[in-house]
């Protein structure tokens, strides 16, 4: 790992730099709505610096709600040609995530490339630069903590900045990260280790992950989840505006001879997500499909991949508009 | 990475069965020759209709059986509506074959039993015939089907070529009241005709497969025959959209059935909640 400073008056210069060099830079926006957004930008005067939390999480930049599978169009010997694009995926730099986000970047590296790798994580991950900005303020909703986080944790990041005053101590965790630093060395000093303690901000610990992956072994049962899926409208928002969630639909746009094939997010929150085509439904109710979601996340992505699959951004419960709380959900499921 | 398990392969609908109202069978070859597709009895792919989408269901026949693949389906949906419009020569998309197959290297020597109903006896005609290919290898063979009505019966070809061969016992029914006037077989539903015979359960496999309804009631009736759960198999089949275990649509608990089954033990389904 190398340890480096950045004055405060160069980032504007380092990141404009990057986009001169031909990247797409995404990163946080602020738009009218007063919400935060990752957008790509054109230059840093556009990056928004003042932000808890982004609205959404930055993970459409490897899993786009959206995403071209393949395009098809009928040929002459009566076949079709199908072709995927992934040669056309960008050099990307993700700018200003919270450490939350990277967390969830990593969670998605082992989900989608451990076992049966999907060729178009890989081709958008392999391009993508996580330059992430620790957290100096944290609001409610935030429980990092919880989840084996901080507001100043590398996991996943390949870069992370952490405002100290006038300048930025820089801990460069990955070769993707020193690739990007020595496009503009000049900008950066080296530096002994820094305590970054007191510029970090203090979320609030609500529960211990120790005791919860304990306790969720018996939780399918408890009678709990009625109440903690109360409410549920199944609109699906907590999902889409998860850095982990992962879920989707495959659609086909286009006509018999010529379109494309899509796959776009979807959520196990939602009624039709596991509904035959017989009418039958495995998951009837909005309480089985809360249950699905929490014991997912907080038990069989452990059981899966040796990992829980919540960062505790909080995103789920600023966007719920029935005030569902995972946090308190999972702490009245495991009592 | 050389591997995009998302692009199709491209099959010419070779030939078509009409089996049942709504139900058809495609008979589909490669138009790639060298596409070099082979799968095991018991997996699954996703049948596309460009524009429409993929609907997902097993390969109905048997690998014994070289050169095509067939499906059987029943027009329900979007996608099958579609793909049931089709016509002879028309291409169609195949990705596959996915999921775990059937261990029938495992059964060697032993007997064994087909239960299914309706619509469930595509899964299992792929290995009925994967184990009929190569006879010798395996002891008694019997299978219980019926359907609602004669009509709805599947494969009736297959079914006489079964009744007739002296090395299965075919055991054919159909709920009561939807017999024919010359219909000669049994009437009632299938898991009365298991128990009217009792099938050993001694050096024998039960593989289930059907209507949720037709294993629910046959599982007290093998229990009574003696079958231990680790000895009959079933094969699920819960909504899915990718086949390799990323959508999330087929998941039961930490179990996806695409890649961790769709073939499974009995014991391993009581393990399971029942989302499914």
């Amino acid at each position: 790992m190398e340890l480096k400073l950045i004055s405060s008056s160069d980032i504007a210069v380092f990141v404009d730099g990057l986009l001169k060099a031909g990247k797409v830079v995404v990163a946080p926006v602020l738009k009218q709505s007063g919400k935060v957004f990752f957008k790509p930008v054109q230059s840093f005067a556009e990056v928004a610096t003042d932000y808890i939390q982004t609205a959404f999480s930055a993970k459409e930049v490897v899993f786009p709600k959206v995403e071209e599978l393949f395009t098809y169009q009928h040929n002459e010997e009566g076949g079709l040609d199908i072709k995927d694009h992934l040669d056309r995926i960008p050099e990307t730099v993700v700018w200003g995530l919270r450490p939350c986000d990277a967390a969830g970047f990593d969670y998605l590296n082992k989900f989608f490339l451990q076992e049966n790798p999907d060729a178009y994580f890989k081709a958008r991950y392999d391009k993508t630069t996580l330059v992430t900005m620790s957290c100096n303020k944290c609001d409610a909703s935030c429980f990092c903590t919880s989840v084996d986080s901080h507001p100043g944790d590398t996991k996943g990041s390949d870069i992370l900045l952490t405002a100290m005053d006038d300048k930025f101590y820089v801990e460069v965790m990955t070769e993707k990260g020193n690739i990007l630093i020595n496009s503009n060395s000049a900008l950066f000093t080296s530096t002994d280790t820094l305590s970054k303690e007191a510029f970090l901000a203090k979320p609030l610990t609500h529960f211990s992950m120790d005791e919860i992956k304990d306790k969720i072994q018996n939780a399918y049962a408890s009678v709990e989840w009625k109440q903690a899926s109360m409410g549920c409208f199944s609109c699906g928002a907590c999902a889409f505006a998860c850095p982990t969630c992962t879920c989707f639909d495959i659609q086909d746009e286009g006509t018999q001879d010529h379109g494309k094939r899509v796959r776009c997010w979807d959520a196990c929150g939602l009624s039709q997500f596991t509904k035959h085509s017989s009418g039958h439904n495995p998951r009837n109710t909005q309480t089985e499909r809360r249950r699905q979601r929490l014991m997912h996340k907080f038990k069989y992505s452990v059981e899966n991949l040796g990992v829980v699959s919540c960062v505790g951004c909080g995103r789920c419960i600023r966007v719920c508009p029935s005030h569902l709380n995972i946090f308190e959900n999972i702490q009245s499921v495991t009592k | 990475m050389d591997t995009n398990q998302y692009i199709p392969y491209q099959v010419r609908i070779a030939d078509i069965i009409d089996e049942a109202p709504l139900v058809r069978t495609y008979k589909l070859e490669f138009t790639d020759p060298s596409a070099n597709f082979t799968f095991k009895a018991g997996q699954f792919a996703e049948y596309g209709v460009f524009g429409e989408g993929e609907s997902t269901f097993c390969i109905a026949s048997s690998p014994t059986r070289e050169g095509y693949i067939e499906c059987t389906f029943r027009s329900s949906g979007r996608v099958t509506k579609a793909l049931s419009n089709c016509e002879i020569n028309d291409i169609i998309g195949l990705r596959g074959p996915f999921g775990k197959p059937f261990p029938i290297e495992e059964w060697y020597g032993k007997d064994i039993v087909f239960i299914t109903g309706g619509i469930g006896l595509p899964p299992l005609r792929c290995v009925i015939w994967n184990v009929l290919d190569q006879r010798e290898k395996f002891g008694k063979v019997s299978i219980y089907y019926g359907a609602r009505t004669v009509a709805d019966l599947v494969y009736k070809e297959e079914l006489e070529n079964w009744k007739n061969r002296p090395d299965v016992d075919l055991f054919l029914t159909v709920d009561p009241g939807g017999e024919t006037k010359d219909w000669k077989d049994n009437v009632g539903f299938v898991p009365t005709i298991i128990e009217q015979n009792l099938p050993s359960s001694k050096n024998a496999i039960a593989i289930v497969a059907g209507p949720p309804i037709l294993i629910k009631m046959s599982m007290p009736i093998l229990a009574k025959c003696g079958f231990a759960n680790d000895k009959i198999f079933t094969t699920l089949e819960n909504r899915m959209k990718c086949g390799v275990g990323k959508c999330g649509h087929c998941t039961v608990g930490k179990t996806y059935v695409c890649k961790d089954g769709p073939v499974f033990t009995y014991e391993e389904v009581l393990q399971m909640p029942q989302e499914y």
